[in-house]
């Protein structure tokens, strides 16, 4: 019903906005010292590039993401096939989950902190829970949905074990895992700011924090930017990814 | 069948569609008139705009060019009332609502649309589901409130989309004896498209055959069977005749839809 | 039955792990002093605590939804609306909303509003885009229906549109509390001075992890009863429908 228009009417309201942004900021009707002019931001944002402090912090949160990210997605695959395929394991996890589900993954570092020594390993412990999470269980609901008479075809026509895992269930249940994977692939950026807020010194949740308790607008609108391009391109850039790969899926929501 | 006054005047009509990026011709200059009173079939193979001239004569689509009459002959009566190919129910309102649906949005009041309502679901049979959910029905039941819904509002004419189609084989021949019997009792104009042309033989007083893509009339069959009528009336040599003859007809078009889909409007 | 049956033996587990001495008792107390301190109230004034978590988890919700789902029902609807919002919705979605407490706070100051405000804006995004989601997923032939049948304009929407998309728009406003709940916990453990978030990260500081479990599940309550009862509240609401998503 609803076709994406063409790519430059997204960008021109939002350019506007900037354009008025600019011009309140500048002449008063915004106070600059909360609202600093988007021309402000920008340069601060190069003048922080081009010192290496927002690459430093930049880097660090994304290797962040990328060790959270690879664990919780392993683990969430395994775990979540375990919970499509065996009905017994799913009955027993879902309690577990239900009550788990709720509480912000940022809790969760004091108890990672028991668990481990504080420090990388207990911020992307915490950071890897959410994903986790969400990747096992849309895998489960992947694996569970897949269409029995596929199944039975498959079975009818001799595939066994191995070949019926990787080549009937697998592929069937792709969809569903790749949509957990963006999803736990999204929060796990959610988490990791939060973590660093709270127990991090470096990263770019740490930095935001950071400017705002010595109070530098200009640097926190900068960082901001920073984050929510790569809330961006996590979100898009994967979904991008997906269509090339699996060109005939198309998005299943959960 | 001329003695009767025309109901409906449908005159070149044309419709064409926006498909990716182009103009598709959905139907071409079709003419045709519907006498007060007639069971008109209308069959043709897919993409023949069958549903699409229906809904023009519903009004829920505008055509490109052309014109449609429909002869209102008691004030405050809606023009058409469509059954849906598959119900199309509001899934929210008790069957009873459904079928007052109409009426309601007429500003009937509440007493008396209800009166009526029942009154057609007893007609389709129906009356101990007055206040079931659609989502409790069968198929079968499904189609046949959605036809209550129709006659309920009392429409000029009524356009019927295939209501049958999604039916399984046993629950449309039972099906097409109850229309067959409802219709008898009320003279109603009605306009039905069907695939199927034993349906269109069993049940219309006429046949207006469409073509492939552009549609337009390619022959229209008078259907000299009789009525009342009944299912018993397939197996009479009149009917097989008469299959026989549309059939030859109808089946140039329908290969000629099958050769072009493989042609492909590649994406 | 093993719903009921795992949870106990992992609890059961745990206990023994922790008495024994396998957990260590000082970082993972035994579930049953857990649930001591629980029924004691955390020496401290739990009821408290906790209204006031409910008391910003409702707020929050409010603020999202009230402007959400008008917003989300006009987008849906109208190609123009949507068109000029989407760009927005797009851009923000997927930044972590925790990132705007800092803004809010030089905003509104170190406050309730910034804390509620944070949890609403979590929320509005979900429940925009799945009203918006329920309108354009309708089935369209129902507005056939409602048009053939007489109804237009508004009473086309209010029989046909709003009943049609009301599913999704529940199934937003479930998903959009829990948001809610997660944003406002967060907040509170980051920066509050009260609240059940405040609480475990009281007690996180003083080393009172028998306490602190207690918060934990506190919160997996609260959050377990409110998407619980908005379900249920959705099956009574929506009877007509067939069965609620599983989430």
């Amino acid at each position: 019903m609803s076709r994406r228009g063409a790519p430059w009417a997204a960008v021109v309201s939002p350019v506007l906005l900037l354009l008025v942004w600019e011009w309140a900021s500048a002449s008063g009707v915004l106070r600059e010292a909360l609202f600093p002019r988007p021309t402000t931001v920008a340069a601060t944002l190069a003048r922080l590039v081009a010192d290496g402090t927002l690459a430093s912090h930049t880097l660090t949160t994304l290797g962040r993401i990328a060790w959270a990210f690879a664990t919780a997605g392993v683990l969430g695959i395994a775990v979540g096939l375990a919970m499509g395929v065996w009905r017994r394991f799913s009955q027993g996890v879902d309690p577990v989950f239900a009550v788990i589900y709720p509480i912000p993954s940022v809790l969760f570092l004091p108890l990672v902190g028991f668990l481990v020594p504080a420090g990388e390993v207990a911020v992307v412990a915490t950071t890897a829970v959410t994903s986790f999470f969400l990747v096992a269980y849309t895998t489960a609901h992947g694996v569970r949905q897949m269409d029995r008479l596929v199944m039975d075809a498959a079975v009818h026509f001799g595939a066994r074990g191995w070949r019926l895992f990787a080549g009937v269930l697998l592929p069937g249940a792709l969809p569903f895992v790749f949509t957990g994977l963006r999803l736990g692939l999204g929060y796990a950026l959610i988490v990791v700011i939060a973590v660093e807020i709270v127990g991090a010194t470096t990263g770019l949740g740490a930095f935001l924090w950071l400017s705002w308790q010595v109070l530098k607008v200009d640097d926190m609108y900068a960082t901001f930017v920073v984050i929510a391009a790569l809330g961006a391109v996590l979100s898009y850039g994967l979904a991008a990814l997906r269509a090339r790969l699996l060109p005939w899926i198309q998005d299943v929501a959960q | 069948m001329s003695a009767r006054p025309a109901k409906v005047i449908v005159h070149e009509v044309s419709v064409a569609f926006d498909s990716h990026g182009r103009r598709l011709a959905a139907l071409d200059r079709i003419s045709l008139t519907v006498a007060a009173g007639e069971f008109l079939c209308i069959v043709g193979p897919s993409g023949s705009g069958k549903s699409t001239l229906l809904r023009v004569l519903a009004g829920l689509q505008r055509q490109d060019a052309g014109e449609v009459r429909i002869e209102a002959g008691r004030p405050g009566a809606p023009l058409t009332a469509m059954v849906f190919q598959e119900h199309a129910l509001l899934p929210w309102r008790s069957v009873l609502d459904n079928v007052a649906f109409g009426l309601e949005n007429r500003g009937v009041p509440r007493a008396e649309r209800e009166a009526r309502a029942r009154e057609m679901l007893a007609l389709v049979g129906l009356t101990p589901f007055a206040r079931h959910y659609p989502h409790q029905l069968s198929g079968g039941m499904k189609q046949r409130v959605g036809i209550a819904r129709a006659l309920a509002n009392d429409p000029e004419v009524l356009l019927m989309d295939e209501p049958l189609a999604s039916l399984d084989a046993q629950t449309r021949l039972l099906m097409q004896e109850e229309l067959l019997r409802i219709w008898a009792s009320l003279g109603k104009t009605v306009i039905y498209v069907t695939h199927s042309l034993e349906e269109a033989l069993l049940l219309g007083d006429r046949v207006v055959l469409l073509t492939a893509r552009p549609g337009r009339v390619s022959q229209i069959f008078p259907v000299d069977l009789g009525r009342p009528r009944g299912l018993e009336i397939r197996a009479s040599q009149e009917y097989g005749a008469l299959l026989e003859k549309v059939w030859s007809q109808l089946r140039e078009e329908v290969v000629r839809v099958m050769w072009e889909a493989r042609g492909a409007d590649a994406p | 039955m093993t719903a009921v049956a795992v949870p106990l033996a992992l609890l059961a587990l745990w206990e023994a792990a922790s008495r024994l001495g396998a957990l260590s008792p000082r970082y993972f107390p035994p579930p049953t002093a857990i649930g001591a301190t629980l029924a004691g109230g955390l020496g401290g004034d739990v009821g408290a605590e906790l209204s006031v978590t409910f008391a910003r988890l409702g707020l929050a919700f409010a603020l999202a939804a009230v402007p959400a789902v008008p917003l989300g029902l006009l987008m849906g609807m109208f190609r123009p609306v949507r068109a000029a919002v989407d760009p927005y919705i797009a851009l923000l979605f997927p930044v972590p909303k925790i990132a705007l407490l800092p803004f809010l706070m030089i905003l509104l100051g170190v406050g309730e509003p910034a804390f509620v405000l944070t949890g609403a804006i979590s929320a509005f995004f979900q429940i925009t885009i799945s009203t918006q989601a329920g309108v354009q997923t309708m089935d369209p032939r129902l507005l056939d229906v409602g048009r053939n049948y007489g109804a237009r304009g508004l009473t086309l929407f209010r029989k046909v549109i709003l009943p049609a998309a009301l599913p999704s728009i529940f199934t937003g406003l479930r998903l959009g509390v829990g948001l809610a709940l997660v944003a406002v916990v967060a907040v509170e453990f980051i920066t509050a001075k009260s609240g059940l978030g405040h609480l475990v990260h009281r007690h996180w500081q003083m080393l009172l992890p028998t306490e602190m479990f207690a918060a934990f599940a506190l919160i997996g309550a609260l959050g377990l009863l409110v998407t619980r009862g908005l379900r249920a509240l959705q099956r009574r609401a929506l009877a007509w429908q067939e069965s609620t998503d599983p989430l």
